[in-house]
């Protein structure tokens, strides 16, 4: 049901790793986007931000609540997706593609220890 | 979630796909399956059904019931008619709020209260606590037998009326009951809402009669509505809501009542409310809000912030709690926020079209120091940054049925490009030019419909702009001369001797002995004969303050009622304004129900007998029948009610006569008229009476006179008056021929629009009118565009708002009037070709602009006018000396 080459949060935040680069891509979950439903803002961080994992790195809001979004590694914002600030339908239509938040440059790989796989995430969802 | 209460409708919410949430006690949905947002818009574009059944419903019986209420309520509940409600606050004493409530009187001897959810028990305790104080109240909480369902939105009307199956909808104004049935099942129902719609209604029933009735109404197309989008809908209409605007600030002080610019309707200081819980702290705010709002804020103490809409400029969405700062200072909560959804629309004013595009807003309520004004800019706090504000007046508009409309605050109206000629030259050019284009379209090449115009003849046209165009003619009759007209400038011989012949021309044509000609409007001869009747009142005592007229009795506007004979009109500032209503001491004429456009003559004796009326005015905008002057002046007689019966007779004047009406004979006391709708004349007004010099009102007469000048008019437009004479002098000769034709020539038209399958208003039997108008019903709404279809084929018409419109922009019918074009020389036969155009535009949707320019061209000589050889030199004279 979730893509198996992503990585999980517990806060429902997923993660694509390019070895690479030391980058990783950001975005929410499918889950996520339903039950928050009704999303009207999303709020981003700047190139050049410091996140430190599990700490706020913007907020998205529905008309009845705001939500954290949590980095899910310590690291620098190197690219921010603006598209979808002004389009926010593209988070419910295409959430592991185009609907991706930001991209951060990692501090250390050991990190992703941390993530769940796809399988153990929908476990989580199941029990959330 | 086993313990929390459940309405009867829950199987349905959770059929329907429903998020059912917490909500206080209750189990209630959020959303159904469309989310918030798209119910929000579901709402604003058709029609929204919300189960509001976890409300409190208490009713009040018994002999105390009044008094009880007007100690706990803070609106004056004395003021509710039997089919009335109105918004009330359950004040404590400090002058907070305990709740805010609705009280509705659908019967004779029960108020019905319906309070918030979440203080549902809290309102109970209080009432039964201040109840032991009473007796003979009775109070019934009905919460649990009965539900309450809203339905809101442009189709909500066409939606319930297609469920309702005996019984009627309330009067479409905010805030009228009427009992019907679904279904064979009893239903109130009230004009009233929480979403700003101008169209809403909510329903009352019993509990088992619920879900048929809300399966009906979702049947029939309205869309289930959770409380999720009921937020941001009331949001959207800066509506109240018990725990944000009123209650407890997010500091947990106690938030005053009239803090919220609301509560300014639900709070009466009425004489007849005597005290009440809260009352001395309200008086305290209502003393520091008039002060406010004239921008003096020594009283702030007593109500030292406000309610206010306010818009976000900046990215970000304000929510309840947030901080709001002006530079360094904090000054103030948003009390509720978020981002809300609209329909954009399209085109500007009256053709401005709701699109399929979608936008969204942030927009919040916040509680701001009172010292803080509309267009103030503001930064509220969101997540540690500021984001810029604005206070905005409103954030939607509800005076334009059947939407309400959003009103963004950086909208920015276009003006309509105007031409700016480069010199002056090209300027003066392009004036004639056009002022010749729109002469030749509207004199040679359009069918004029409109019953209050009308055509002046050359030699009237002619006149109206000689000398003394140009001159001042003032003049005041003396008593030291007798009474003897006294003229301030020279030179004015000429218009003395005008004047004089056109109140003898005038006192002839209407059967009387007095006419004031000065006045230069209909609308204006109505505010000199009001202001005379304030000062005619008060002749006894002319060093009290002058008292205004207790009473009037006239036609309702919707009911074709004239603006100026209105409190929103030329009756504003000379009305008294009634203790128990605390509106304007207006009482309109009832109407038959099989015709609109008819009085209902024997219900008016029992109000003519409660109210006393001083002053009785008949008239209308929309007439299609004489008016009942003989048998109420018999009633005010056999009552022994001293009323001066007025009649406006603006869009009559040019058929009075034994074909329509003679309102002299009839026991008028006063007419007033503008001269140019059915008569010949120049664009004036004038007022006429029968009284004699010996009579006791001639000194209202006189006062009638005072009021004209200096009252009125300095200057009283010579030119037209000149003009005038001559329409008079037309008039007075071609009368009989004249009127028999336009009444025949009406009657024609309009079995001619009925034989063509057009709905015809008005009565079958006498050929659906007895005066020059016709009234065409297209269906409601549909008024504006099917005028504005008729004028791209040359046929000019006005929409016409009828009794069952919410207001002018859903008006449903057309108002036709025959003189202008009867006057053009067009016969009952050339109407019936006319009605068949008409129903070619309307109902084929056929272009027939040219066949409309063609059969106008046979209608190009003025009638009923002095013309031929003899007077060829003097007009020609005339016209070379411009």
């Amino acid at each position: 049901m979730y893509p198996a080459d992503l990585k999980y949060t517990d806060t429902h935040e997923w993660v694509r790793i390019e070895e690479k680069t030391g980058t990783v891509t950001v975005g929410i979950s499918e889950y996520a986007v339903k039950q928050i439903s009704d999303i009207v803002f999303l709020e981003l961080p700047s190139v050049g931000d410091n996140l430190k994992k599990g700490s706020p790195f913007g907020a998205i809001e529905s008309v009845k609540a705001v939500f954290d979004l949590n980095s899910p590694v310590t690291g620098e914002v190197t690219e921010v997706n603006q598209a979808i600030t002004d389009n926010l339908d593209l988070l419910q239509t295409d959430p592991y593609g185009q609907g991706w938040m930001i991209k951060i440059k990692v501090e250390s790989e050991d990190e992703f220890e941390a993530l769940m796989n796809a399988v153990d995430y929908e476990n989580h969802t199941r029990n959330a | 979630m086993n313990q929390l209460r459940k309405t009867v409708l829950y199987d349905r919410h959770v059929a329907l796909g429903a998020n059912m949430v917490e909500f206080g006690e209750w189990n209630m949905p959020l959303h159904y399956r469309s989310g918030i947002v798209e119910e929000h818009l579901l709402t604003r574009k058709r029609a929204g059904l919300f189960d509001v059944s976890h409300m409190g419903r208490f009713a009040f019986r018994g002999k105390g019931m009044l008094p009880f209420l007007q100690h706990v309520l803070s609106n004056n509940a004395e003021a509710l008619e039997v089919g009335q409600c109105h918004y009330t606050i359950i004040p404590n004493d400090n002058g907070g709020a305990i709740d805010d409530a609705y009280l509705y009187r659908f019967v004779e001897d029960e108020y019905l209260l319906v309070v918030n959810a979440e203080n549902r028990e809290k309102d109970w305790d209080h009432f039964q606590r201040i109840l032991k104080g009473f007796e003979e109240v009775e109070m019934v909480n009905q919460s649990e037998d009965t539900v309450m369902f809203s339905l809101q939105g442009p189709s909500s009307k066409l939606i319930l009326t297609g469920v309702i199956d005996s019984g009627s909808l309330p009067e479409p104004i905010r805030n009228t009951l009427s009992i019907a049935t679904i279904n064979a099942a009893k239903v109130l129902i009230s004009t009233t809402g929480y979403t700003g719609e101008p169209i809403c209604f909510e329903l009352f029933t019993t509990s088992k009669d619920a879900l048929t009735i809300w399966d009906l109404l979702i049947e029939r197309g309205a869309a289930p509505v959770g409380l999720g989008a009921r937020d941001t809908l009331r949001l959207e209409a800066s509506l109240p809501l018990y725990g944000h605007e009123l209650g407890l600030d997010p500091e947990g002080r106690e938030i005053p009542i009239l803090s919220c610019p609301l509560s300014k309707l639900g709070v009466s200081f009425s004489s007849l409310k005597g005290d009440f819980i809260g009352k001395n702290a309200l008086m305290k705010q209502f003393e520091a809000l008039k002060k406010t709002i004239k921008r003096d804020y020594s009283l702030r103490v007593d109500l030292p912030r406000l309610i206010r809409p306010v818009a976000l400029a900046g990215r970000g969405v304000a929510r309840a709690g947030a901080e709001v700062f002006v530079e360094k200072k904090q000054v103030g909560f948003v009390t509720s926020g978020t981002m809300v959804p609209y329909w954009k629309t399209e085109g500007r004013g009256l053709s401005s079209r709701v699109t399929e595009e979608k936008g969204m807003r942030a927009i919040c309520c916040a509680l701001l120091d009172s010292n803080l004004h509309e267009d103030d800019r503001v930064e509220v706090e969101i997540r540690g940054k500021r984001v810029e504000a604005v206070i905005v007046p409103f954030h939607l508009r509800s005076e334009a049925p059947p939407h309400a409309r959003p009103i963004l605050w950086d909208h920015v109206f276009k003006e309509e490009e105007v031409f700016s000629g480069a010199t002056v030259s090209e300027k003066v050019h392009y004036l004639l030019k056009k002022t010749m284009e729109n002469t030749i379209w509207r004199q040679t090449e359009c069918i004029n419909l409109i019953p209050s115009e009308q055509t002046q003849s050359p030699m009237t046209r002619l006149l109206s702009i000689m000398d003394p165009a140009f001159r001042y003619a003032e003049h005041k009759r003396i008593k030291a001369f007798y009474d003897a007209d006294i003229f301030y400038y020279q030179g004015t011989d000429f218009i003395e001797e005008a004047e004089r012949l056109l109140e003898n021309e005038l006192r002839l044509f209407l059967s009387c002995t007095e006419v004031e000609t000065r006045l230069i409007s209909g609308q204006m001869a109505n505010t000199a004969v009001f202001s005379a009747m304030v000062d005619y009142l008060n002749r006894a005592d002319r060093k009290s303050e002058p008292r205004r007229i207790r009473y009037v009795l006239n036609n309702h506007i919707m009911t074709g009622g004239h603006l100026s004979a209105q409190p929103m009109g030329a009756l504003r500032d000379f009305v008294a304004h009634n203790p128990k209503t605390e509106k304007p001491a207006v009482v309109n004429f009832p109407i038959l129900p099989e015709n609109p456009y008819k009085i209902d003559v024997s219900a008016c004796r029992e109000i003519i007998a409660e109210y006393k009326p001083e002053l009785i005015i008949f008239g209308k905008s929309m007439v299609l029948h004489p008016e009942p002057v003989a048998q109420i002046k018999s009633f005010v007689d056999d009552l022994s009610v001293r009323s001066i019966i007025m009649y406006d007779m603006a869009h009559v004047l040019g058929i009075v006569g034994p074909y329509f009406q003679e309102p002299f004979k009839e026991g008028v006391d006063i007419v007033t008229a503008s001269t140019h709708k059915t008569f010949f004349g120049t664009q004036r007004g004038i007022a006429a009476s029968n009284y004699k010099e010996q009579d006791e009102h001639y000194e209202f007469w006189e006062a009638i006179t005072r009021r004209t000048f200096p009252g009125s008019v300095s200057n009283h437009h010579l030119g037209t008056m000149v003009g005038l004479l001559m329409a008079a002098y037309e008039m007075n000769y071609f009368k009989d021929e004249y009127q028999k034709k336009v009444l025949a020539n009406a009657k024609a038209f309009a079995r001619a629009l009925k034989d063509s399958g057009m709905d015809v208003g008005g009565d079958p039997d006498v050929s659906y009118t007895e005066t020059h108008q016709v009234i065409i019903n297209i269906g409601y709404g549909k008024g504006p565009e099917v005028a504005r279809k008729l004028e791209e084929n040359n046929i000019i018409v006005n929409y016409q708002a009828t009794a069952e419109a919410e207001g002018f922009t859903v008006a449903g019918s057309l108002r036709l009037g025959v003189t202008e074009m009867t006057r053009f020389g067009m016969e009952e036969e050339n109407f019936r070709t006319l009605a068949q155009f008409i129903h070619d535009v309307v109902i084929k949707e056929k272009s027939v602009k040219e066949e409309v320019k063609s059969f106008r061209k046979r209608f190009s000589d003025l009638k009923f006018r002095f013309s031929g050889k003899e007077f060829d030199a003097v007009m020609e004279r005339l016209h070379r000396l411009i």
